[in-house]
Protein backbone atom coordinates (compact mmCIF):
# COMPACT_ATOMS: atom_id res chain seq x y z
CA UNK A 1 0.00 0.00 0.00
CA UNK A 2 1.83 3.25 -1.09
CA UNK A 3 0.84 6.58 0.61
CA UNK A 4 -1.71 8.88 0.12
CA UNK A 5 -3.22 12.34 1.41
CA UNK A 6 -3.85 13.26 4.92
CA UNK A 7 -7.45 14.07 3.29
CA UNK A 8 -8.03 10.55 2.51
CA UNK A 9 -7.93 9.31 6.24
CA UNK A 10 -9.17 12.74 7.85
CA UNK A 11 -12.34 12.66 5.66
CA UNK A 12 -14.01 13.07 3.44
CA UNK A 13 -16.83 14.40 4.60
CA UNK A 14 -19.81 12.68 4.09
CA UNK A 15 -23.44 11.52 5.11
CA UNK A 16 -23.40 8.47 7.37
CA UNK A 17 -23.91 5.66 8.01
CA UNK A 18 -20.86 4.15 5.99
CA UNK A 19 -17.89 5.03 4.12
CA UNK A 20 -18.28 2.15 1.60
CA UNK A 21 -21.87 1.22 1.48
CA UNK A 22 -23.44 5.39 1.43
CA UNK A 23 -20.57 7.23 0.60
CA UNK A 24 -19.58 4.67 -2.16
CA UNK A 25 -23.05 4.08 -3.52
CA UNK A 26 -23.01 8.33 -4.03
CA UNK A 27 -19.58 8.34 -5.61
CA UNK A 28 -20.32 5.11 -7.79
CA UNK A 29 -23.64 6.92 -9.11
CA UNK A 30 -21.89 9.92 -9.63
CA UNK A 31 -19.64 8.01 -11.71
CA UNK A 32 -22.28 5.74 -13.57
CA UNK A 33 -24.00 9.62 -14.39
CA UNK A 34 -21.06 11.28 -15.70
CA UNK A 35 -20.43 8.13 -18.14
CA UNK A 36 -24.19 8.46 -19.37
CA UNK A 37 -23.40 11.94 -20.25
CA UNK A 38 -27.18 12.99 -21.01
CA UNK A 39 -30.20 12.61 -18.37
CA UNK A 40 -31.30 9.50 -16.91
CA UNK A 41 -34.80 8.56 -16.95
CA UNK A 42 -35.33 5.12 -15.80
CA UNK A 43 -32.22 3.14 -14.01
CA UNK A 44 -32.44 -0.71 -12.35
CA UNK A 45 -29.56 -0.88 -9.69
CA UNK A 46 -28.55 -4.78 -9.45
CA UNK A 47 -26.86 -5.38 -6.20
CA UNK A 48 -24.20 -7.81 -5.17
CA UNK A 49 -22.82 -9.27 -2.28
CA UNK A 50 -22.86 -7.33 0.45
CA UNK A 51 -24.61 -4.66 -1.11
CA UNK A 52 -27.24 -6.86 -2.18
CA UNK A 53 -27.23 -8.08 1.59
CA UNK A 54 -26.94 -5.19 3.96
CA UNK A 55 -28.48 -2.17 1.13
CA UNK A 56 -30.98 -1.02 3.54
CA UNK A 57 -29.57 -0.96 6.66
CA UNK A 58 -26.46 1.46 5.18
CA UNK A 59 -28.47 3.44 3.01
CA UNK A 60 -27.20 2.45 0.13
CA UNK A 61 -30.25 2.54 -2.33
CA UNK A 62 -30.61 6.26 -1.16
CA UNK A 63 -27.28 6.79 -1.94
CA UNK A 64 -27.22 5.41 -5.36
CA UNK A 65 -30.58 7.15 -6.16
CA UNK A 66 -28.95 10.41 -5.15
CA UNK A 67 -26.00 10.00 -7.01
CA UNK A 68 -27.95 9.41 -10.08
CA UNK A 69 -29.57 12.84 -9.32
CA UNK A 70 -26.25 14.46 -8.98
CA UNK A 71 -25.70 14.56 -4.80
CA UNK A 72 -22.65 14.57 -3.50
CA UNK A 73 -21.80 12.73 -0.49
CA UNK A 74 -22.03 15.08 1.64
CA UNK A 75 -25.03 16.11 0.98
CA UNK A 76 -28.10 15.41 3.61
CA UNK A 77 -30.83 15.13 0.97
CA UNK A 78 -29.60 11.81 0.62
CA UNK A 79 -31.86 10.41 3.47
CA UNK A 80 -34.91 11.83 0.77
CA UNK A 81 -33.53 10.29 -2.53
CA UNK A 82 -36.90 7.96 -2.72
CA UNK A 83 -39.01 11.44 -2.85
CA UNK A 84 -36.69 13.51 -4.10
CA UNK A 85 -36.47 11.05 -7.41
CA UNK A 86 -40.30 10.58 -7.38
CA UNK A 87 -40.68 14.87 -7.53
CA UNK A 88 -37.95 14.49 -10.74
CA UNK A 89 -39.43 11.83 -12.53
CA UNK A 90 -37.06 9.64 -12.27
CA UNK A 91 -37.72 5.87 -12.59
CA UNK A 92 -35.56 3.22 -10.58
CA UNK A 93 -35.92 -0.57 -9.67
CA UNK A 94 -33.23 -1.62 -7.07
CA UNK A 95 -32.72 -5.80 -7.29
CA UNK A 96 -30.81 -7.38 -5.01
CA UNK A 97 -29.10 -10.81 -7.00
CA UNK A 98 -28.40 -13.40 -4.10
CA UNK A 99 -26.44 -15.76 -6.06
CA UNK A 100 -22.69 -16.94 -6.42
CA UNK A 101 -20.83 -14.48 -8.64
CA UNK A 102 -17.47 -13.14 -9.48
CA UNK A 103 -18.21 -9.75 -8.69
CA UNK A 104 -16.45 -8.06 -5.67
CA UNK A 105 -17.52 -7.65 -2.44
CA UNK A 106 -20.04 -3.89 -3.01
CA UNK A 107 -20.78 -3.88 -6.75
CA UNK A 108 -23.60 -2.66 -8.60
CA UNK A 109 -24.97 -3.05 -12.12
CA UNK A 110 -26.87 0.28 -13.63
CA UNK A 111 -28.51 -0.68 -16.50
CA UNK A 112 -29.93 3.31 -17.47
CA UNK A 113 -32.55 4.44 -20.29
CA UNK A 114 -31.03 7.58 -21.22
CA UNK A 115 -33.37 10.91 -22.73
CA UNK A 116 -32.56 9.77 -26.17
CA UNK A 117 -34.06 6.27 -25.83
CA UNK A 118 -30.82 4.40 -25.63
CA UNK A 119 -29.53 1.86 -23.16
CA UNK A 120 -26.67 2.16 -20.96
CA UNK A 121 -25.28 -0.71 -18.90
CA UNK A 122 -21.99 0.34 -16.60
CA UNK A 123 -20.76 -1.95 -13.82
CA UNK A 124 -19.28 -0.49 -10.81
CA UNK A 125 -17.69 -1.33 -7.29
CA UNK A 126 -16.97 0.33 -3.98
CA UNK A 127 -13.75 -0.02 -2.77
CA UNK A 128 -13.71 1.42 0.81
CA UNK A 129 -13.08 4.82 1.83
CA UNK A 130 -15.68 6.36 -0.60
CA UNK A 131 -13.01 4.95 -3.23
CA UNK A 132 -14.87 3.62 -6.04
CA UNK A 133 -13.86 2.67 -10.22
CA UNK A 134 -15.84 1.34 -13.44
CA UNK A 135 -15.26 -2.00 -14.50
CA UNK A 136 -17.74 -2.31 -17.87
CA UNK A 137 -19.37 0.13 -20.21
CA UNK A 138 -21.65 -2.10 -22.44
CA UNK A 139 -19.90 -5.01 -21.75
CA UNK A 140 -16.55 -3.07 -22.39
CA UNK A 141 -13.93 -3.41 -19.72
CA UNK A 142 -12.72 -0.28 -18.34
CA UNK A 143 -11.01 1.35 -15.04
CA UNK A 144 -12.56 4.16 -14.62
CA UNK A 145 -11.96 5.53 -11.14
CA UNK A 146 -12.88 9.40 -11.23
CA UNK A 147 -10.23 10.71 -9.98
CA UNK A 148 -8.88 12.49 -12.62
CA UNK A 149 -10.25 13.88 -16.17
CA UNK A 150 -10.96 11.11 -17.72
CA UNK A 151 -11.66 10.91 -22.11
CA UNK A 152 -13.73 7.75 -23.32
CA UNK A 153 -13.40 6.44 -26.73
CA UNK A 154 -14.92 3.90 -28.56
CA UNK A 155 -13.96 3.48 -32.49
CA UNK A 156 -13.54 1.39 -35.41
CA UNK A 157 -9.68 -0.43 -34.91
CA UNK A 158 -7.16 0.82 -37.25
CA UNK A 159 -3.79 2.30 -37.29
CA UNK A 160 -3.23 5.81 -36.40
CA UNK A 161 -6.23 6.74 -34.07
CA UNK A 162 -3.69 7.03 -30.76
CA UNK A 163 -2.12 9.31 -33.04
CA UNK A 164 -4.77 10.94 -33.94
CA UNK A 165 -5.99 11.64 -30.57
CA UNK A 166 -3.25 12.42 -28.92
CA UNK A 167 -1.96 15.06 -31.30
CA UNK A 168 -5.14 16.95 -30.69
CA UNK A 169 -3.88 16.86 -27.07
CA UNK A 170 -0.66 17.96 -27.11
CA UNK A 171 -1.88 20.89 -29.45
CA UNK A 172 -4.14 22.18 -26.44
CA UNK A 173 -1.07 21.55 -23.86
CA UNK A 174 -2.81 18.91 -22.36
CA UNK A 175 -0.81 16.04 -20.62
CA UNK A 176 -1.99 12.44 -20.06
CA UNK A 177 -1.56 10.60 -17.47
CA UNK A 178 -2.66 7.16 -18.27
CA UNK A 179 -3.47 5.70 -21.62
CA UNK A 180 -5.47 2.36 -21.99
CA UNK A 181 -6.15 0.69 -24.72
CA UNK A 182 -8.39 -2.77 -25.67
CA UNK A 183 -10.32 -4.04 -28.37
CA UNK A 184 -13.06 -6.52 -28.34
CA UNK A 185 -11.74 -7.39 -32.47
CA UNK A 186 -9.59 -6.93 -34.96
CA UNK A 187 -10.62 -4.33 -37.21
CA UNK A 188 -13.85 -4.14 -35.67
CA UNK A 189 -14.34 -2.02 -32.48
CA UNK A 190 -11.66 -0.48 -29.92
CA UNK A 191 -11.79 1.94 -27.00
CA UNK A 192 -9.31 4.33 -25.31
CA UNK A 193 -9.30 5.11 -22.25
CA UNK A 194 -7.14 8.41 -21.49
CA UNK A 195 -6.57 9.96 -17.87
CA UNK A 196 -5.86 13.29 -17.94
CA UNK A 197 -3.75 16.19 -15.72
CA UNK A 198 -6.56 19.02 -16.25
CA UNK A 199 -10.10 18.95 -18.34
CA UNK A 200 -9.73 19.65 -22.56
CA UNK A 201 -11.71 22.34 -23.35
CA UNK A 202 -14.68 21.94 -25.57
CA UNK A 203 -13.34 22.47 -29.24
CA UNK A 204 -10.43 19.67 -28.47
CA UNK A 205 -13.28 17.26 -27.30
CA UNK A 206 -14.84 18.81 -30.56
CA UNK A 207 -12.19 17.98 -32.84
CA UNK A 208 -11.83 14.50 -31.03
CA UNK A 209 -15.46 13.95 -32.04
CA UNK A 210 -14.97 14.65 -35.43
CA UNK A 211 -12.23 12.16 -35.98
CA UNK A 212 -13.76 9.86 -38.77
CA UNK A 213 -14.60 6.14 -37.75
CA UNK A 214 -14.70 7.48 -34.00
CA UNK A 215 -18.32 6.08 -32.73
CA UNK A 216 -17.91 7.45 -29.29
CA UNK A 217 -16.06 10.32 -27.55
CA UNK A 218 -16.86 11.52 -24.05
CA UNK A 219 -14.75 13.61 -21.60
CA UNK A 220 -16.04 13.26 -18.22
CA UNK A 221 -14.22 15.45 -14.96
CA UNK A 222 -13.18 13.79 -12.10
CA UNK A 223 -15.31 13.56 -9.22
CA UNK A 224 -15.96 16.37 -6.61
CA UNK A 225 -13.50 15.18 -3.14
CA UNK B 1 10.31 14.93 -0.20
CA UNK B 2 9.17 13.65 3.42
CA UNK B 3 7.95 10.42 2.46
CA UNK B 4 6.98 8.51 5.60
CA UNK B 5 7.10 4.89 5.40
CA UNK B 6 7.36 4.40 8.82
CA UNK B 7 6.93 5.93 12.25
CA UNK B 8 10.39 5.72 12.65
CA UNK B 9 10.95 8.09 9.40
CA UNK B 10 8.59 10.65 10.70
CA UNK B 11 10.75 10.56 13.87
CA UNK B 12 14.02 10.98 12.03
CA UNK B 13 12.82 13.92 10.38
CA UNK B 14 10.96 15.86 13.20
CA UNK B 15 14.48 15.27 14.81
CA UNK B 16 16.41 16.22 11.73
CA UNK B 17 14.34 19.26 11.18
CA UNK B 18 13.80 20.21 14.62
CA UNK B 19 9.73 20.55 13.89
CA UNK B 20 6.60 18.88 15.18
CA UNK B 21 4.27 16.23 13.75
CA UNK B 22 1.81 18.61 12.26
CA UNK B 23 5.19 20.77 10.58
CA UNK B 24 6.06 17.29 9.15
CA UNK B 25 2.69 16.44 8.32
CA UNK B 26 2.01 19.91 6.21
CA UNK B 27 5.04 19.54 4.53
CA UNK B 28 4.58 15.66 3.43
CA UNK B 29 1.06 16.49 2.47
CA UNK B 30 2.05 19.75 0.35
CA UNK B 31 4.70 17.61 -1.11
CA UNK B 32 2.13 14.94 -1.95
CA UNK B 33 -0.66 16.78 -3.24
CA UNK B 34 1.21 19.57 -4.49
CA UNK B 35 -1.36 21.89 -2.92
CA UNK B 36 -0.34 25.36 -0.99
CA UNK B 37 -0.37 25.05 2.53
CA UNK B 38 -2.86 27.75 2.52
CA UNK B 39 -5.08 25.33 0.62
CA UNK B 40 -4.41 22.56 2.98
CA UNK B 41 -5.24 24.66 5.81
CA UNK B 42 -8.35 25.59 5.09
CA UNK B 43 -9.53 22.26 3.86
CA UNK B 44 -8.58 21.01 7.33
CA UNK B 45 -10.21 23.98 9.24
CA UNK B 46 -13.81 22.83 7.08
CA UNK B 47 -13.03 19.37 8.19
CA UNK B 48 -12.51 20.11 11.79
CA UNK B 49 -15.64 22.64 11.82
CA UNK B 50 -17.88 20.15 10.22
CA UNK B 51 -17.13 18.03 13.19
CA UNK B 52 -17.78 20.81 16.00
CA UNK B 53 -20.98 21.18 13.94
CA UNK B 54 -21.63 17.32 13.61
CA UNK B 55 -20.81 17.42 17.52
CA UNK B 56 -23.47 20.49 18.11
CA UNK B 57 -26.17 18.98 16.33
CA UNK B 58 -25.37 15.26 17.72
CA UNK B 59 -26.00 16.24 21.00
CA UNK B 60 -28.85 18.09 21.51
CA UNK B 61 -30.87 15.62 19.03
CA UNK B 62 -33.14 13.13 20.53
CA UNK B 63 -34.13 11.57 17.03
CA UNK B 64 -33.97 8.11 16.59
CA UNK B 65 -31.30 6.25 13.42
CA UNK B 66 -33.00 5.09 10.39
CA UNK B 67 -33.61 1.43 12.19
CA UNK B 68 -34.32 2.87 15.17
CA UNK B 69 -32.33 0.98 16.73
CA UNK B 70 -29.78 4.09 18.60
CA UNK B 71 -30.04 7.43 19.07
CA UNK B 72 -30.40 10.06 22.41
CA UNK B 73 -27.83 8.63 24.43
CA UNK B 74 -25.03 11.92 23.94
CA UNK B 75 -28.05 13.75 24.95
CA UNK B 76 -28.69 11.76 28.55
CA UNK B 77 -24.84 12.05 28.77
CA UNK B 78 -24.43 15.49 28.48
CA UNK B 79 -27.42 16.07 30.76
CA UNK B 80 -26.05 13.70 33.46
CA UNK B 81 -23.22 15.93 33.47
CA UNK B 82 -24.16 18.04 36.74
CA UNK B 83 -25.83 15.27 38.42
CA UNK B 84 -24.67 14.18 41.79
CA UNK B 85 -24.02 10.47 40.78
CA UNK B 86 -21.60 11.69 37.96
CA UNK B 87 -18.02 10.62 38.84
CA UNK B 88 -16.07 11.47 35.93
CA UNK B 89 -14.79 15.21 35.12
CA UNK B 90 -16.51 17.35 32.43
CA UNK B 91 -14.33 17.35 29.86
CA UNK B 92 -14.59 13.15 30.31
CA UNK B 93 -18.34 13.74 29.90
CA UNK B 94 -18.15 15.42 27.15
CA UNK B 95 -15.54 13.35 25.66
CA UNK B 96 -18.26 10.33 25.57
CA UNK B 97 -21.34 12.37 24.56
CA UNK B 98 -19.23 13.97 21.30
CA UNK B 99 -18.04 10.10 20.27
CA UNK B 100 -21.59 9.14 20.74
CA UNK B 101 -23.36 12.46 19.05
CA UNK B 102 -20.94 11.67 15.72
CA UNK B 103 -21.94 8.39 15.67
CA UNK B 104 -25.24 8.86 16.19
CA UNK B 105 -25.93 11.50 13.53
CA UNK B 106 -24.18 8.93 11.11
CA UNK B 107 -26.68 6.37 12.11
CA UNK B 108 -29.15 9.22 11.33
CA UNK B 109 -27.81 9.64 8.14
CA UNK B 110 -26.51 13.47 8.79
CA UNK B 111 -23.22 14.89 8.04
CA UNK B 112 -20.28 13.40 9.47
CA UNK B 113 -16.48 13.35 8.40
CA UNK B 114 -14.86 9.82 7.76
CA UNK B 115 -12.03 9.47 10.45
CA UNK B 116 -10.63 7.45 9.31
CA UNK B 117 -14.32 5.45 8.61
CA UNK B 118 -17.40 6.68 8.97
CA UNK B 119 -17.56 3.34 11.92
CA UNK B 120 -14.79 4.88 13.59
CA UNK B 121 -15.43 8.66 13.27
CA UNK B 122 -15.99 9.80 16.86
CA UNK B 123 -13.20 9.57 18.50
CA UNK B 124 -11.35 12.05 16.91
CA UNK B 125 -13.49 14.86 17.47
CA UNK B 126 -14.62 13.60 20.38
CA UNK B 127 -10.61 13.90 22.16
CA UNK B 128 -9.96 17.44 20.19
CA UNK B 129 -13.31 19.44 20.43
CA UNK B 130 -13.94 18.32 24.12
CA UNK B 131 -10.24 19.26 25.07
CA UNK B 132 -10.92 22.38 23.11
CA UNK B 133 -13.50 23.77 25.01
CA UNK B 134 -12.33 22.41 28.70
CA UNK B 135 -8.87 23.77 28.21
CA UNK B 136 -9.89 27.18 25.68
CA UNK B 137 -7.29 26.05 23.16
CA UNK B 138 -6.75 28.19 20.64
CA UNK B 139 -8.41 26.63 17.53
CA UNK B 140 -4.72 26.72 15.83
CA UNK B 141 -3.29 24.12 18.22
CA UNK B 142 -6.81 21.89 17.49
CA UNK B 143 -6.18 22.06 13.65
CA UNK B 144 -2.25 20.85 14.70
CA UNK B 145 -4.29 17.74 16.57
CA UNK B 146 -6.04 16.97 13.65
CA UNK B 147 -3.36 16.93 10.82
CA UNK B 148 -1.23 15.04 13.36
CA UNK B 149 -4.28 12.66 13.73
CA UNK B 150 -4.37 12.29 9.77
CA UNK B 151 -0.70 11.45 9.65
CA UNK B 152 -0.71 8.63 12.08
CA UNK B 153 -3.64 7.09 10.44
CA UNK B 154 -1.84 8.04 6.90
CA UNK B 155 1.16 6.33 8.07
CA UNK B 156 -0.94 3.14 9.46
CA UNK B 157 -2.92 2.91 6.32
CA UNK B 158 0.52 1.86 4.85
CA UNK B 159 0.59 -1.68 6.56
CA UNK B 160 -3.07 -2.28 6.69
CA UNK B 161 -6.52 -1.84 5.66
CA UNK B 162 -8.64 0.57 7.26
CA UNK B 163 -12.02 -1.09 7.55
CA UNK B 164 -13.77 -3.48 9.68
CA UNK B 165 -14.66 -6.02 6.68
CA UNK B 166 -10.88 -6.31 6.32
CA UNK B 167 -9.46 -5.95 9.82
CA UNK B 168 -11.80 -5.51 12.74
CA UNK B 169 -13.07 -2.72 14.57
CA UNK B 170 -9.53 -2.38 15.64
CA UNK B 171 -8.86 -1.09 12.34
CA UNK B 172 -11.56 1.32 12.77
CA UNK B 173 -11.84 3.07 16.13
CA UNK B 174 -8.94 0.99 17.09
CA UNK B 175 -6.66 3.02 14.78
CA UNK B 176 -9.02 6.23 14.62
CA UNK B 177 -8.51 6.20 18.93
CA UNK B 178 -4.30 6.01 18.24
CA UNK B 179 -5.07 9.20 15.61
CA UNK B 180 -6.56 11.05 18.12
CA UNK B 181 -4.21 9.79 21.27
CA UNK B 182 -1.33 11.58 18.93
CA UNK B 183 -3.31 14.43 18.35
CA UNK B 184 -4.23 15.20 21.46
CA UNK B 185 -0.18 15.18 22.35
CA UNK B 186 0.34 17.58 19.50
CA UNK B 187 -1.93 19.74 20.33
CA UNK B 188 -1.26 19.96 24.64
CA UNK B 189 2.26 20.72 22.86
CA UNK B 190 3.82 17.57 24.07
CA UNK B 191 7.04 16.09 21.69
CA UNK B 192 7.06 13.74 18.29
CA UNK B 193 8.29 11.07 20.77
CA UNK B 194 5.34 11.74 23.05
CA UNK B 195 2.81 12.09 19.96
CA UNK B 196 3.87 8.57 18.88
CA UNK B 197 4.33 6.73 22.33
CA UNK B 198 0.79 7.88 22.97
CA UNK B 199 -0.61 6.56 19.32
CA UNK B 200 1.39 3.19 20.38
CA UNK B 201 -0.66 3.13 23.77
CA UNK B 202 -3.78 3.39 22.33
CA UNK B 203 -3.37 1.17 19.59
CA UNK B 204 -1.96 -1.77 21.39
CA UNK B 205 -5.28 -1.55 23.96
CA UNK B 206 -7.53 -1.99 20.80
CA UNK B 207 -5.68 -4.44 19.54
CA UNK B 208 -7.80 -7.58 18.62
CA UNK B 209 -11.28 -5.44 18.38
CA UNK B 210 -13.83 -7.40 16.80
CA UNK B 211 -16.34 -5.75 14.13
CA UNK B 212 -19.47 -7.23 15.02
CA UNK B 213 -22.36 -5.31 13.91
CA UNK B 214 -26.02 -5.73 15.01
CA UNK B 215 -28.03 -7.09 12.12
CA UNK B 216 -25.10 -5.03 10.49
CA UNK B 217 -25.79 -2.30 11.12
CA UNK B 218 -23.12 0.43 11.58
CA UNK B 219 -25.10 1.19 15.20
CA UNK B 220 -24.64 -1.32 17.78
CA UNK B 221 -22.19 -1.62 19.35
CA UNK B 222 -20.34 1.06 17.30
CA UNK B 223 -22.12 4.20 18.86
CA UNK B 224 -20.92 3.35 22.44
CA UNK B 225 -17.39 2.18 21.10
CA UNK B 226 -16.99 5.24 19.54
CA UNK B 227 -18.48 6.77 22.99
CA UNK B 228 -15.80 5.39 24.61
CA UNK B 229 -12.66 5.53 22.47
CA UNK B 230 -12.31 9.35 22.97
CA UNK B 231 -11.54 8.61 26.64
CA UNK B 232 -9.04 5.99 25.81
CA UNK B 233 -7.36 8.31 23.38
CA UNK B 234 -7.54 11.11 25.94
CA UNK B 235 -5.76 8.49 28.60
CA UNK B 236 -3.44 7.24 25.62
CA UNK B 237 -2.06 10.82 25.41
CA UNK B 238 -2.36 11.39 29.30
CA UNK B 239 0.25 8.77 30.31
CA UNK B 240 2.45 9.96 27.00
CA UNK B 241 2.71 13.49 28.37
CA UNK B 242 3.74 12.01 31.78
CA UNK B 243 6.56 10.51 30.16
CA UNK B 244 4.88 6.80 29.86
CA UNK B 245 6.48 5.40 26.92
CA UNK B 246 5.15 2.20 24.82
CA UNK B 247 7.13 -0.73 25.32
CA UNK B 248 6.43 -1.93 21.76
CA UNK B 249 7.62 1.01 19.07
CA UNK B 250 4.45 1.53 16.85
CA UNK B 251 5.75 0.76 13.72
CA UNK B 252 5.54 -2.76 15.49
CA UNK B 253 2.26 -2.25 16.82
CA UNK B 254 1.26 -1.67 13.60
CA UNK B 255 2.86 -4.54 12.19
CA UNK B 256 1.29 -6.30 15.08
CA UNK B 257 -2.25 -5.20 14.33
CA UNK B 258 -2.16 -5.88 10.95
CA UNK B 259 -1.62 -9.61 11.55
CA UNK B 260 -4.22 -9.82 14.47
CA UNK B 261 -6.58 -8.52 11.31
CA UNK B 262 -5.40 -11.42 9.01
CA UNK B 263 -5.79 -13.94 11.70
CA UNK B 264 -9.02 -12.66 12.65
CA UNK B 265 -12.11 -15.31 11.58
CA UNK B 266 -13.94 -13.94 8.87
CA UNK B 267 -17.26 -13.95 11.40
CA UNK B 268 -15.57 -11.34 13.28
CA UNK B 269 -15.00 -9.27 10.63
CA UNK B 270 -17.98 -6.61 9.71
CA UNK B 271 -20.18 -9.84 8.31
CA UNK B 272 -22.58 -9.61 11.36
CA UNK B 273 -22.04 -13.27 11.68
CA UNK B 274 -20.29 -12.96 15.28
CA UNK B 275 -19.70 -11.48 18.01
CA UNK B 276 -22.35 -8.89 19.88
CA UNK B 277 -24.19 -9.61 16.12
CA UNK B 278 -24.85 -13.13 17.17
CA UNK B 279 -26.55 -12.41 20.64
CA UNK B 280 -29.90 -14.21 21.40
CA UNK B 281 -30.95 -9.91 21.26
CA UNK B 282 -28.93 -9.16 18.07
CA UNK B 283 -30.91 -11.92 16.27
CA UNK B 284 -34.00 -11.46 17.52
CA UNK B 285 -33.76 -7.91 16.42
CA UNK B 286 -32.19 -8.84 13.02
CA UNK B 287 -35.60 -10.44 12.56
CA UNK B 288 -37.80 -8.02 13.50
CA UNK B 289 -35.53 -5.50 11.55
CA UNK B 290 -35.58 -7.60 8.36
CA UNK B 291 -39.23 -8.27 8.38
CA UNK B 292 -39.70 -4.58 8.71
CA UNK B 293 -37.51 -3.99 5.66
CA UNK B 294 -39.27 -6.34 3.36
CA UNK B 295 -42.78 -4.68 4.29
CA UNK B 296 -44.66 -2.74 1.47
Amino acid sequence: MSGGSLFDIVGPIMVGPSSSHTAGAVRLANLARLVADQPIQEVEFVLYNSFAQTYQGHGTDRGLIAGILGYGVNDERIRDAFALAEAQGLHYTITPFLGANNYSPNTVVFNMRLQNGQMLTVVGHSIGGGKVYVSKIDGHNVNIRGEMPTLILFYKDQPGMIWQVTKILAEQQINIATLTCNRNQRGVEAFMIITLDSMPPAKAVAAIQGIPDIHTARCIDQLPA
Amino acid sequence: MPNFNSFQELLTYCQEHQCGVAEAALRYEEAYSGKQRAEILAGMEAILQQMRDTVTSGIHSTEKSMSGLTGGDARRIMDFMNQPQCFLSPVEMKMIAFGLATLEENSRMKRIVACPTAGGSGSVPAALIAVEQDKNVPPQQTLKGLITAGIIGEITARRMFLSGSAAGCQAEVGVASGMAAGGLVEMMGGTPEQVVHAAAISMQNLMGLVCDPVAGLVEVPCVVRNGLSGVQAAASATMALAGVKSFIPMDQVVEAMAAVGKLMHPSLKETAEGGLAQTPVAKAFTETFKGQQQAP
